[in-house]
């Protein structure tokens, strides 16, 4: 699995599109960040957090499209899977690669904290427990990309699929109660005001879990339509 | 070994392979031959893993594929077709992550990537990116990440295609010189390749095969007629008609008039003609005699690309409407058959049944008959001691 971890970092590093992940979402928290200091005159880091995920819904995308999809045009994915390496470490491989870069753009966050800090006293554990729930918010959204990029080997669709879904799930509770739970969005209430909501950790994370496992039910599956 | 069982794949009602069989000892080098859409690449997919059969067993060194696919996998090298690489990788880092995705231990990874590079010579473009290589160099990257690690089993797909008779040349040799330690599966549409490579050739059609043999045999196997090619110059133009009725001869043909006044014909000799010896005498001298100028006399050598060709074209073509139909034909008649086959199996049941019964019955019978037996025997006993004890009274009564 740390080959795979190590050969996709080196992927999101040498393109240019782990710069651009990282360098559009710092971009757009500062600027949120200003907007929230300045101009509402508040001292409260977290609450640009509420926006940064709205932000994500559309950067996550850009991030998983290619996972799958582009090693199925290209022919690689033969590669990798004529190796002796199961399928979950392939799967879980390319999910922690996302994730670390997620981390990596999460982690920069901390400068606006020190910000604050060096003006007033922000309190660091209400921070953390933010940046905790944003962290498994991205998880649920990167697993759901990473599915979709299975199943499609056009890297547009699989950005098309992955933002439509996410829209959909920020915008259906509006339309009907019915849907009130399936938002991942709704589920990050609790968080930045420094709440662990055991129903909400439980519900990222076995979104999460979900979805890998269809990735690699999908991979799985294909094989034998293939 | 690698042991291919009665191997199927279906994509919907479309079989692109169909019941196939062969054996690869270890060591050998065995070129699968085909058309385009033959099979060739969805036979190698299944021998990786890569794809699952429909139906059938693949068992490589002992070990089922679909069974244990991890172990399967580490013992094969595989050069999937039209060579997919990683572009954003150098030549030596994509060597290193497939010697990494094959679990070559971290301590032999640099020697072993090293050893890769050098036998394929990649050596002078080893730090540039993959994407910016010729043709030439990627398919020997691809070779080279299917050669990392030492594997057993080499599976190269179409391994020269698209390369200059150069490259060509030194991927054969390349080839060639697997043979000590690898057992090495490649295929090829090209004819002349296969025969200077392989020891074996699979020829493929339509998801079938229609022949397993070495190459000298494919070409030894398939009769074909002598045929010359003759270079005259005939002022005269006496030469057709001189071997026109000849009875060796079985076609005459003109080919090329040439601007010099010299033709160049073709010559067929009849079947049942094996040696040309007679004919090349009588051809000179007739010639000599009729002031025709024999510039050149040359035969047809008989080769592996007539066999392929023969074998190919005498199988009949089927639309696939016809196909589909022979296919339905033949599951009704599986089904007919297993049907026929419960119903004898009910039928011996009912008949070993019956002689069960009846054996049963008679049985029961003998028992009654040896009862009655016994029975009048014990009758009769008793009445002769009845008669012995009367008698002994008698006597007794008259002392």
């Amino acid at each position: 699995m740390l080959a795979i971890i190590k050969k996709e970092l080196k992927s999101y590093l040498l393109s240019p599109i782990g710069y651009i992940f990282i360098g559009l979402f710092l971009l757009m928290f500062s600027l949120l960040f200003y907007v929230s200091v300045f101009y509402y005159r508040t001292v409260f880091f977290e609450y640009a957090f509420y926006d940064a995920a709205t932000i994500m819904t559309f950067l996550i995308p850009v991030l998983t499209m290619r996972m799958f999809a582009e090693e199925r045009k290209n022919g690689t994915e033969q590669i990798l899977l004529t190796s002796p390496r199961s399928l979950v470490s392939v799967v879980l491989g390319k999910f922690i690669a996302g994730m670390i870069i997620v981390l990596i753009a999460i982690s920069c966050t901390l400068i606006h904290f020190a910000i604050l800090r060096h003006f007033g006293t922000p309190d660091i554990k209400v921070a953390l427990v933010t940046l905790f729930g944003f962290f498994l918010l991205n998880c649920a959204y990167v697993s759901f990309g990473m599915f979709a990029s299975s199943i499609t080997e056009n890297q547009i669709v699989a950005c098309v699929i992955t933002i439509g879904v996410f829209i959909a799930m920020w915008f259906l509770p509006n339309v009907s109660t019915i849907f009130s739970n399936i938002s991942l969005m709704a589920m990050f209430t609790h968080f930045p005001s420094g709440l662990i909501v055991l129903k909400e950790v439980v519900a990222f994370v076995s979104f999460t879990i979900l979805f890998i496992l269809l990735t690699i039910v999908i991979l799985q599956r294909r094989k034998s339509v293939k | 070994m690698i042991e291919v069982k009665n191997v199927s794949k279906k994509y919907g009602d479309f079989y692109a392979i169909r019941n196939i069989n062969f054996n690869i000892k270890d060591g050998e080098i065995v070129g699968f031959l085909g058309r385009n859409g033959a099979g060739k690449t969805t036979t190698m997919n299944m021998l990786t893993g890569f794809i699952e059969p429909t139906c059938g067993q693949i068992i490589v060194n002992g070990y089922d594929v679909d069974i244990k696919p991890k172990k399967v996998k580490g013992l094969i090298g595989y050069m999937p077709e039209g060579v997919p690489l990683y572009s954003d990788l150098t030549v030596k880092e994509f060597v290193s992550y497939m010697a990494d995705l094959k679990l070559v231990p971290h301590k032999k990874k640099k020697e072993a990537v090293e050893k890769a590079i050098m036998q394929t010579g990649l050596d002078k473009v080893r730090n540039r990116l993959t994407r910016n290589l010729s043709r030439g160099f990627k398919q020997r990257v691809s070779m080279a990440g299917a050669l990392v690690g030492d594997p057993e089993i080499l599976i190269l797909d179409e391994p020269t295609v698209g390369l200059d008779p150069k490259q060509v040349k030194e991927i054969r040799e390349l080839i060639k010189s697997f043979k000590k330690n690898h057992t090495v599966i490649l295929s090829s549409h090209i004819l002349s390749e296969v025969s200077q490579i392989c020891e074996k050739v699979i020829i493929i059609d339509k998801g079938e095969i229609i022949a397993i043999d070495t190459p000298e045999n494919l070409e030894k196997n398939t009769e074909t007629h002598l045929v010359f090619t003759i270079n005259i110059e005939d002022a005269e133009n006496q030469f057709e008609k001189l071997f026109k009725n000849d009875d060796s001869i079985k076609e005459l043909k003109l080919i090329k008039e040439n601007d010099d006044q010299t033709k160049v014909y073709q010559i067929e000799l009849k079947d049942n003609i094996t040696d040309d010896t007679e004919f090349r005498k009588k051809f000179a001298i007739r010639c000599a005699e009729n002031n025709i100028l024999n510039l050149g006399m040359k035969k047809e050598e008989n080769s592996l690309e007539d066999a392929f060709i023969k074998l190919i074209e005498d199988r009949p073509e089927y639309s696939h409407e016809e196909i589909k139909k022979m296919q339905y034909q033949k599951e009704l008649d599986d089904l007919r058959k297993e049907i026929d086959e419960k119903k004898e199996l009910k039928e011996q049941k009912k008949e070993q049944r019956e002689k069960l019964k009846q054996e049963k019955k008679e049985e029961k019978e003998n028992s009654k008959n040896e009862n009655e037996n016994s029975e009048k025997e014990i009758s009769k006993e008793k009445k002769d001691l009845q008669n012995k004890n009367n008698k002994d009274n008698s006597k007794g009564g008259n002392k």
